[in-house]
């Protein structure tokens, strides 16, 4: 029988605290594995009031209440796949952390949506950039049925080299419009009629 | 004349001359876009095909029988719009507009376009600014307007800042549509997406869907007129499919609402500006002559000729409010002219200048008899307070409504395209019915027996053509006088 010898440097400390090391390791990856969970609810989210306005819309839509009960939450459209990964769009996230303390009112509906289209603009070239990574999480392409006969074909032959958000945006939150034909005056004069505004006051409120 | 030697030589000059005369013949086809093909079939568009015959099959196939898809004309040549329009839209990559105006139509219908943009039609929706109050606001509500007003006279599409077309105004292809690049009409009223056939806008149903009901009776004047009847037999006859379609030439056996208001005749050219031909105002309450007035930028007016015609170079308030400098004015006279040559195709001028003659009288007739009398009636009334200024709150105001604009109306076109029936039983007759049996009743009872014979007698009883109310002992047994008594067996 062969008799392993340890190099002499590994000590009976050097185990000790390789062991110790070894099990806080596993430990950190399970808690930034619950962390990364835990801060991909809704509930989380929500704990901010500016993205309560953000999530009101999205409780109307089809991916909060799908004929299959299979509900998407925050982080399963906006968080990647992987412990590393998920830590990472946590870490960047944070900067909605900073802005909700040290950014504009978010909490106000009126500047929230004022400042939207900006974030709608971030957020898609986010899903462009992981060629809709998350959305493949549960939609596969080529088993895309829908409703209409050729709603596949359209997938399978047309659809073939793009990725889902290329077309599909607008789905869960305000509409805005796409970033090449948004028009900011539009915009501005559309919040001041919803919430009742004067003509030119959400370009005052933006500038502040 | 050229004699030929031989047959050889004349065939060779037939093979010389032939491909000239068919291209003659070619360009004289496709004189209206003057443009070259190369400003089409944008290579982008040729994409669209594919994914739209799946997700929109019925459009796509109606694309494909078009003349548009036979030139190469493809989705995006008409939709492509640019980032900066304010109803723009990406879409599937493409910067598009869901709005076709008739400033993309006319980036290569450019004659039709001009045509269009100074017509009446293309001002529809002013042209009703002072009754959308009354009959939307009052009478029913503001749901009515995109149900029924802005379906015929258009909406004015606006754009939410999302870049959505709100529901109120859009869906719309009405033919005054003020569209979001500022341009006024839509080609799609007359001409049905995405097929666009000639024979679609050349038959009368296309103007007939909405010179229909009260305000503009035309669909049962013309299928109650011989011209409608011969349509309707001979529309098999009609050549509607052709190319050119000039009356005489292409079809005979019948006119249509194009051949007169704005077809081609020998001598005539066609033109989109319908109403151009028309020399009287037949919706108010009195009609009257109209001169049209041409502006220098090609817009277009009609204006009374009650209000002396404007001097060449001269500055006149164009229809949206604009200042405009006229360039020429077009005499009820001159309309007439061109719109009674086109009934010289098929008939003599004598025939021709008495049906205009008969149409004429009935229209002044109308004027003088029930339409002057009863506007000046409620004149009175409104002056001495015995109405409210209120439109439509009082029993009266219902009465002369129905009068001028339900009546009135069907008797005046009745007689401009000769239907008996709409002339008399259903327009004049009803105004006479009208007049005689509500509208004098109910003055008499709104301002009492003195005060109203008063208003009667100076409007209505010392005008001849009520004079017969003076003399009541002619009598006549169709309402059972004497009935039964030998004497007037």
């Amino acid at each position: 029988m062969i008799k392993l010898r340890m190099p002499l440097f590994i000590t009976r400390h050097v185990l000790f605290a390789l062991m110790i090391g070894g099990l806080a390791g596993i430990g950190f990856i399970l808690f930034l594995i619950e962390f990364d969970h835990f801060t991909s609810t809704e509930e989380f989210c929500t704990t901010c009031h500016s993205m309560e306005i953000v999530a009101e819309p999205y409780r109307e839509s089809v991916h909060y209440r799908p004929d299959s009960g299979v509900r998407a939450s925050c982080g399963d459209c906006h968080v990647s796949e992987g412990v590393l990964s998920a830590t990472w769009d946590h870490f960047v996230g944070g900067k909605d952390l900073f802005n909700q303390i040290f950014g504009p009112g978010y909490d106000d509906p009126v500047i929230n949506e004022l400042h939207l289209p900006e974030a709608a603009f971030a957020a898609r070239q986010w899903f462009k950039d992981r060629n809709s990574a998350t959305c493949k999480r549960c939609h596969v392409k080529e088993a895309i049925f829908g409703t209409r006969p050729d709603t596949n074909l359209i997938h399978k032959e047309d659809a073939k080299d793009k990725s889902c958000i290329e077309c599909h945006y607008n789905l869960v939150h305000l509409r805005v419009p796409d970033e090449k034909v948004f028009k900011r005056e539009a915009w501005n004069r559309m919040i001041e009629e919803k919430y009742g505004l004067k003509p030119g006051e959400a370009d005052k409120l933006l500038e502040e | 004349m050229i004699k030929f030697k031989s047959h050889r030589r004349l065939y060779l000059f037939l093979c010389l001359i032939i491909p000239f005369w068919l291209g003659v013949i070619t360009e004289s086809l496709a004189d209206k876009v003057t443009l070259d093909a190369s400003n089409w079939g944008l290579e982008e568009g040729k994409e669209c095909i594919s994914c739209h015959k799946k997700a929109s099959a019925g459009l796509t196939h109606e694309w494909e029988s078009s003349a548009h898809a036979n030139a190469g004309v493809n989705c995006l040549d008409c939709h492509l719009a640019d980032e900066v329009e304010n109803d723009a839209i990406e879409h599937e990559g493409n910067i598009i507009a869901t709005i076709v105006s008739p400033k993309d139509c006319g980036r290569c219908h450019t004659k039709e376009f001009k045509e269009t943009e100074g017509s009446v039609h293309s001002k529809a929706l002013s042209l009703i600014k002072n009754r959308m109050p009354a009959l939307a606001d009052n009478l029913s509500g503001r749901e009515m307007i995109a149900a029924g007003c802005a379906q015929c006279h258009g909406s004015q599409v606006e754009v939410r800042g999302d870049g959505t077309l709100t529901p109120e105004t859009w869906p719309n292809t009405g033919i005054g549509r003020i569209n979001p690049d500022g341009s006024r009409g839509s080609c799609s009223a007359c001409h049905a997406r995405h097929n666009f056939s000639k024979a679609q806008a050349r038959d009368p149903s296309a103007c007939i869907w909405c010179h229909t009901g009260p305000e503009s009776p035309d669909d049962d004047v013309y299928a109650s007129s011989k011209h409608g009847a011969l349509f309707a037999s001979n529309r098999n006859k009609m050549n509607l499919n052709s190319d050119e379609w000039v009356l005489g030439k292409d079809y005979s056996a019948a006119p249509t609402c194009v051949t007169c208001h704005m077809g081609a005749s020998p001598g005539i050219k066609a033109s989109h500006d319908v109403g151009m031909r028309d020399s009287w105002s037949l919706n108010s309450p009195v009609s009257e002559k109209q001169n049209l007035v041409i502006f220098d930028d090609g817009d277009r007016r009609n204006l009374p000729i009650s209000q002396a015609a404007p001097r060449r170079g001269t500055e006149l308030s164009k229809l949206n409010g604009d200042m405009g400098k006229v360039k020429a004015v077009a005499t009820p006279k001159r309309r007439r002219q061109i719109m009674a040559k086109v009934c010289l195709e098929c008939h003599s001028k004598g025939f021709a200048n008495g049906f205009m003659k008969q149409f004429d009288d009935v229209v002044e007739l109308y004027n003088e008899k029930f339409g002057k009398p009863a506007q000046a009636v409620m004149r009175a009334l409104y002056d001495l307070n015995l109405l409210t200024p209120a439109p439509f709150d009082e029993p009266l105001e219902f009465t002369y409504w129905r009068l001028w604009h339900d009546a009135g109306t069907k008797a005046r076109h009745g007689a401009a395209m000769m239907s008996p029936n709409l002339a008399w039983w259903e327009g004049m007759h009803l105004v006479s019915q009208n007049f005689y049996g509500e509208f004098l009743p109910q003055v008499r009872e709104l301002a009492g027996k003195e005060q109203g014979d008063a208003l009667i007698e100076e409007h209505v009883t010392s005008l001849e053509h009520h004079s017969w109310l003076k003399n009541l002992d002619q009598p006549n047994p169709i309402l059972g006088y004497g009935i039964g008594r030998p004497s007037h067996d």
